[in-house]
């Protein structure tokens, strides 16, 4: 929460003070996602991707999903692609998976 | 996964059509809101189907008004569905509860009763004993009372060693160990001989008491004293003493039996035809259904009882008895002279073992013929070994 606060104060800032968390939990090695806004993309063999932690979807077509997360829009192309689970934190895709993008 | 499944059916869940520009919007709004969708499938441009629970399903109008989709259901799954279709069939649901409810009456009375372990004493004395105690067929289940009939047959039947009485399902169990008849002991401090059982050729005596008075060899008959209780004195003029004599005395024994030598032996061979009876057996009655009644002259009769049940325990009161009617033909069948000899061998043989008792030692077995009115017999002399002393009190027989 103290990121955000500090990112409505002024961006500059913000984006030290998170540099500087995210070189603390590295030397530390604690899981990333779980202390600052990161999203967690877990794929199994191109079938299956799971995103933890994102913001929304922008764009949902069956060619195509487009994802927001706090780093950026994560952008999903392949076949029949659906939404098979969905929830605040995860999202659950299945289908044919061609590329991931990221647009940051 | 699949308990979600479960969870999911258990609950209720509809499979929507929303239709609109501003899909994502509704999905994102629907998240924001805590509506859970599942299995977001896009079918057209702006078209798409998901699956969202009946909870789920009455939040989504405000949604839909915001995003200016429309949406329509194309499928109702789960359990809440099913049972709501029922509740129109009123019939269909009295019928169901009705035979729970019979199928938990009849389950309450017993229906069977089985009897196991017994050798000696007869299956039906017991079963009318039972039946005089209150366990069987068609009485109340609860009415029994294990306890008290395992008392009274204890007292009841002498021969039993043990008896064990259970409820279980519609069926009593008895299991019966029967005792061993004890052998007819003459007490410790009454003087007696030991004399022979039966006739043989003694092998040898191991006195614990007493006067050994056969020897090694000797051929004894039945009745015999092989170890006196009378043990007279050394010294001249005092009285003999008596004593409980005891010990073992292992003997030859030989055990005959002959059989007549038949060249021909009667074979029963199906012909191949059946007939069938069925009855059907309700309620300890049967019923017999259609049989034409020309019967064979020579058959074989095999019974088969088919219960109704639930599982092995829970018998219920209906039953299919089939019986089988094989039709016979009785073959005669001539042999050549060393099968006949082989066969007549073999059945004296049987007949032998079938005197001698089940522990006793077999050492040898000698096949002889003799011919007598001009058939031809077979006699089979099985030799064995076993201890032939009983004992018997002083003075008596």
């Amino acid at each position: 929460m103290t990121v955000r606060n500090e990112r409505k104060k002024g961006k500059d800032k913000g984006k030290l003070q998170s540099k500087v968390k995210e070189k603390i939990l590295e030397a530390l090695e604690l899981p990333k996602e779980a202390a600052i806004n990161a999203s967690k993309l877990s794929m199994i063999d191109g079938g299956n991707l799971i995103i933890e932690n994102y913001k929304g979807i922008v764009e949902y077509e069956s060619d195509r999903i487009r994802v927001n997360t706090s780093k950026g829009i994560i952008k999903i192309t392949g076949r029949d692609l659906i939404l098979r689970e969905i929830t605040s934190e995860n999202i659950l895709i299945n289908g044919e998976i061609d590329s991931l993008e990221f647009f940051r | 996964m699949l308990l979600i499944r479960l969870w999911n059916f258990i609950k209720g869940y509809v499979i929507i059509i929303v239709e609109g520009y501003f899909l994502e919007k509704f999905i994102n709004i629907c998240i924001h809101r805590q509506i859970f969708l599942w299995h977001i499938k896009r079918i057209k441009s702006k078209e798409m189907t998901l699956k969202v629970s009946v909870k789920g399903f009455k939040l989504l109008r405000p949604v839909c008004r915001k995003t200016r989709c429309r949406v329509r259901i194309i499928r109702k799954k789960g359990l809440p569905f099913i049972l709501s279709r029922y509740k129109k069939r009123k019939a269909f649901v009295a019928g169901a509860v009705i035979f729970i409810f019979i199928l938990y009456g009849l389950t309450s009375f017993i229906w069977a009763v089985e009897i196991e372990g017994n050798e000696r004493i007869a299956a039906d004395v017991l079963r009318e004993k039972l039946a005089m105690l209150g366990a069987k067929p068609g009485v109340f289940k609860y009415t029994v009372d294990t306890d008290k009939i395992v008392d009274s047959l204890m007292m009841d039947i002498n021969e039993l060693a043990w008896i064990g009485v259970s409820l279980r399902g519609t069926k009593i169990k008895v299991k019966v160990v029967e005792r061993k008849p004890a052998p007819e002991l003459i007490a410790r401090d009454v003087p007696c001989d030991v004399v022979a059982e039966k006739d043989g050729v003694i092998k040898m005596v191991i006195a614990k008491e007493g006067k050994t008075l056969v020897k090694e060899g000797e051929t004894v008959s039945k009745g015999q004293v092989l170890i006196g209780g009378r043990v007279d004195s050394k010294v001249e003029g005092v009285e003999p003493r008596y004593v409980h004599a005891m010990g073992e005395v292992i003997a030859r024994t030989w055990y005959e039996e002959s059989k007549i030598v038949e060249n021909f032996i009667i074979e029963r061979v199906r012909t191949g035809k059946v007939k069938n009876r069925y009855s059907l057996i309700l309620f300890n009655k049967r019923i017999s259904l259609f049989f034409n009644n020309s019967s064979y002259e020579n058959y074989d009769k095999i019974d088969i009882i088919k219960s109704f049940g639930i599982g092995e325990d829970a018998v219920l009161p209906f039953g299919i008895h089939i019986e089988k009617f094989y039709e016979v033909r009785l073959d005669r069948r001539e042999l050549d002279e060393e099968e006949a000899r082989q066969l007549a061998a073999n059945y004296a043989y049987d007949a032998a073992l079938r005197k001698i008792a089940p522990e006793t030692k077999i050492i040898g077995t000698n096949v002889s013929w003799k011919e007598e009115e001009g058939k031809l017999y077979a006699v089979v002399v099985v030799e064995c070994e076993e201890d032939i002393g009983i004992q018997r009190e002083l003075g008596g027989m």
